[in-house]
């Protein structure tokens, strides 16, 4: 076996491990609780008016489970501090949700990784059109 | 054909005047006799010259072509090196060109040259011996710039209608911002007295944009006035700079125009320095600055900011809440005003005066709000400063909270407030050894916190509850704080009812979320039921109880989940439960609950005697489920009270199963109707 096969192997084992340790994770990260009720609440309120950013390309859906300003001149000028006020609540939003769903798990250590996997989660259920940022940069999907 | 080719002339620009004219003199003499050496009469003339320098500009591989027949000429420059700038390609072709000892013209001459349209209409007059003439060009329609060299060595520049997309072209480093908008004004310089220029600029429709968007401007309107005079080693300069119309956004802020800036200061080599500049704008009686920019390095090398008398209700919106808390910017609310300084070094914060004047803070909704306040606050990335306060009050969802007083020490990312003691009621909270510190996530610390003895009847009446005796005080000494949570080890203890509550292992979670919840366990003893029920209405039940609650959580301080469990306090006293209150806690059970009595005797007795009280609800997901007396209980329900005495009754709850909401509701209808609950 050539040293290309053999480290491709070696990432392979590692992505394995790494995603059984995310599946013990996911078992429960629909966990719902009144905090995750609430938050999920307030972040389908703010998503009518993240829509239009998502479907314009101003806003895209990060790699570290964020929500961020990737054009902003998408956005007409007098509304782009808003929508910058929309972003950072919609973060804030998600920040607390990871906390809580970690927290709910009885793991609040788990919070890096509840991130990571709603970060993929996201970007796997972005629609046609919306950007989200890979390893290689924003891409639109 | 000849050509001439002359040595390359290079020459200090202080001293290239008389440079310039000794290598023009000796290009065209030795043109003039590469000409004049020729055996037939030459109808072109080509002139190559290596370098020409002037005081504002130096022009290489430059080739100036004669047609004499045609009297055409054209002329080519590899570089050109102007204000800084290098300028390559240019090309002048001019179809009727005059030379003279006294004239030098082109008419219907065309420009080639970076950044302008191909071929823009030139025309140029000018007197060689008195070095002077005008150079127009016409970019497009309405569209000129007008060069002119007047005595005494006086350069001057008008323009009309250019379009600023144009100076891409001259200035590169603006090619990122887009510019846009048309410009009309004029810039002139004179040699008199070392050098001296002025600069009269009007933008109209003017903007520009980043392609990211984070920065950008749409029909802006401004004018400037700017002046410079050249002194050693340098210039001093100052400018006037009125921003009329249009919008702009800096992210994360969005201005409008209104604005007037004033400022002077040198500009040395690479480095412009900023002794004093002025902004005028909305909300701020005056905003003063001084600094020293590093052009080569880009970088702020030293610079002070100091803002008098700002209108927090104006500035606070526009200018705090987007750079300080952008997650709570629609929430907040600002009133009062405030004054303060900032300080930079090699591009770092290093410093913050602040001082407040009956300034007041807010969430919209009114959950938390202080002040008026007053006071100073200093800050240094590296040194120990004060922070001294003066807050006349404040309030925290309906508790208004009294005058205090906080004095903090700060030092770079942490905060230490040693003690701290808010007026709440007739009692107060008092922290002590609060030390914070700001990470990356939020703030992190820890400290302790008593609370002095609360009046429960003066608390109850803020809370819009019925009033009830006792007293409310707690020792928190474990004081945690984290982001996203603040930990209350300790305890806390309200006596009330003849009894008491003891509330441990308080957390309040995402306190400033929308998920904001708090979870505690509750302990109560000998609570007195007389009391109990009096002060709700709730008909008149004699004796004790002990409660637990344990793993409550309060959700908007709603409870959302928690193990309850209710029983009848150990000892001897009397038990007696009246009539109504059988009726209500029959009612409070829906339809499953009955009392174990005939319905028609109810009526006879006014009280009755029990043994035994005992109710437990788990709430979960908003079904509360019920249990009573674990012995007593028939099969399939469970004893809610157990009879004793004469006339002696059970009350027995069948189903298990009820709707929080429901049962809250049915409770308050109980409460506030006063009327007797239908016993079916």
């Amino acid at each position: 076996m050539n040293h290309a096969a053999r480290r491709f192997r070696l990432w392979l084992a590692a992505l394995l491990l790494g995603l059984a340790g995310l599946a013990a994770a996911q078992g429960n990260l629909e966990i719902n609780t009144p905090a995750i009720s609430a938050l999920r609440q307030s972040m389908q309120q703010r998503h009518a008016q993240l829509a239009p950013l998502y479907a314009s390309g101003a806003v895209g859906l990060a790699r570290d489970g964020t929500v961020a300003l990737r054009d902003a001149s998408r956005v007409p000028l007098a509304q782009r501090a808003q929508a910058n006020t929309l972003i950072a609540a919609e973060n804030a939003d998600r920040a607390a949700l990871y906390r809580e769903i970690a927290r709910a798990n009885g793991h609040p250590e788990w919070e890096a990784d509840v991130r990571a996997t709603f970060a993929q989660r996201w970007i796997d259920r972005a629609q046609k059109g919306w950007w989200v940022q890979g390893g290689g940069g924003w891409v639109q999907k | 054909m000849v050509t001439a080719t002359c040595p390359p002339a290079c020459s200090p620009p202080e001293r290239a005047f008389p440079r310039l004219q000794r290598v023009v003199r000796h290009a065209l003499a030795c043109a003039l006799l590469s000409v004049l050496a020729s055996t037939s009469a030459a109808r072109e003339l080509t002139l190559e010259v290596e370098q020409l320098v002037h005081p504002s500009f130096v022009a290489r591989d430059l080739r100036l072509t004669l047609d004499a027949g045609n009297e055409a000429a054209s002329v080519r420059i590899g570089t050109l090196d102007v204000a800084g700038r290098r300028l390559r390609g240019l090309r002048l072709d001019c179809p009727a060109f005059h030379l003279t000892e006294e004239t030098l013209s082109c008419r219907g001459g065309r420009l080639h040259a970076p950044g302008l349209p191909a071929g823009a209409a030139l025309s140029l007059a000018a007197d060689p011996q008195q070095r002077t003439g005008t150079l127009r060009l016409t970019l497009a329609a309405g569209e000129t710039v007008a060069l002119e060299a007047l005595a005494g060595g006086r350069l001057r520049a008008d323009f009309r209608g250019l379009d600023a997309a144009r100076l891409r072209g001259l200035l590169p480093q603006l090619a990122e911002w887009q510019p846009a908008g048309r410009l009309n004004g004029y810039a002139e310089y004179t040699p008199a007295d070392g050098g001296q220029g002025s600069l009269a600029l009007a933008l109209k429709a003017g903007g520009f944009a980043t392609a990211d968007g984070l920065h950008a401007a749409e029909g802006v309107g401004a004018t400037m006035a700017a002046s410079a005079r050249k002194r050693a080693g340098g210039w001093d300069w100052q400018a006037d700079l009125k921003w009329s119309a249009g919008e702009a956004y800096f992210h994360p802020l969005y201005l409008v125009a209104g604005s007037r800036l004033q400022a002077a200061g040198q500009l040395v080599g690479e480095r412009l320095s900023v002794t004093q500049a002025t902004l005028q704008t909305e909300g701020v009686r005056t905003i003063a600055a001084a600094g020293e920019y590093d052009l080569a390095a880009g970088v702020l090398r030293a610079a002070g900011l100091t803002v008098a008398d700002a209108d927090l209700a104006v500035v606070g919106p526009q200018y705090l809440a987007p750079l300080l808390t952008p997650a709570q910017a629609e929430r907040l609310r600002f009133a009062g005003h405030a004054s303060g300084g900032l300080r930079i070094e090699e591009g770092r914060v290093v410093g913050i005066d602040a001082g407040f004047d009956e300034a007041g803070f807010s969430l919209a909704g009114g959950e938390l709000s202080f002040g008026p306040l007053s006071g100073s606050l200093l800050w240094r990335a590296d040194s120990l400063t004060e922070a001294m306060l003066t807050v006349a009050g404040g309030r925290w969802e309906k508790l208004a909270l009294g005058s205090f007083e906080l004095a903090a020490r700060l030092h770079g990312t942490q905060v230490e407030i040693p003690r701290l003691r808010i007026p709440l009621l007739d009692g107060a909270l008092v922290f002590d050894k609060l030390e914070l510190r700001r990470g990356e996530e939020g703030w992190s610390g820890a400290g302790s916190l008593v609370v002095e003895p609360l009046s429960v009847p003066l608390l109850t009446a803020a809370l819009g509850l019925p009033e009830m005796a006792g007293v409310l005080s707690a020792a928190l000494p474990g004081l945690r704080v984290s982001p996203g949570e603040i930990v209350l080890d300790g305890t806390l203890v309200v006596s009330v009812f003849d009894g008491y509550l003891q509330v441990t292992e308080l957390r309040l979670l995402e306190p400033f979320g929308v998920a904001a919840y708090l979870y505690a366990d509750i302990d109560a003893r000998h609570i007195d039921l007389a009391q109990l029920t009096d002060t709700f209405s709730f008909g008149s039940v004699t004796g004790y109880v002990d409660a637990s609650v344990g793993g409550l959580e309060l959700v908007r301080w709603r409870p959302v989940r928690f193990d309850a469990r209710v029983r009848s306090s150990p000892g001897s006293y009397p038990r007696r439960i009246s009539q109504r209150a059988v009726q209500n806690i029959s009612a409070l059970g829906g339809a499953g609950a009955v009392a174990a009595i005939q319905r028609s005797m109810l009526g006879f007795f006014e009280s009755f005697g029990y043994r035994e009280i005992g109710l437990s609800c788990v709430l979960a997901d908003g079904i509360c489920l019920m249990g009573g007396l674990a012995d007593g209980s028939p099969a399939g329900g469970f004893a809610l009270v157990r009879g004793g005495g004469i006339p002696a009754l059970n009350v027995i709850g069948y189903n298990r199963r009820v709707d929080w909401q429901e049962l809250i509701d049915r409770l308050q209808r109980v409460i506030e109707s006063n009327a007797p609950p239908v016993v079916r």
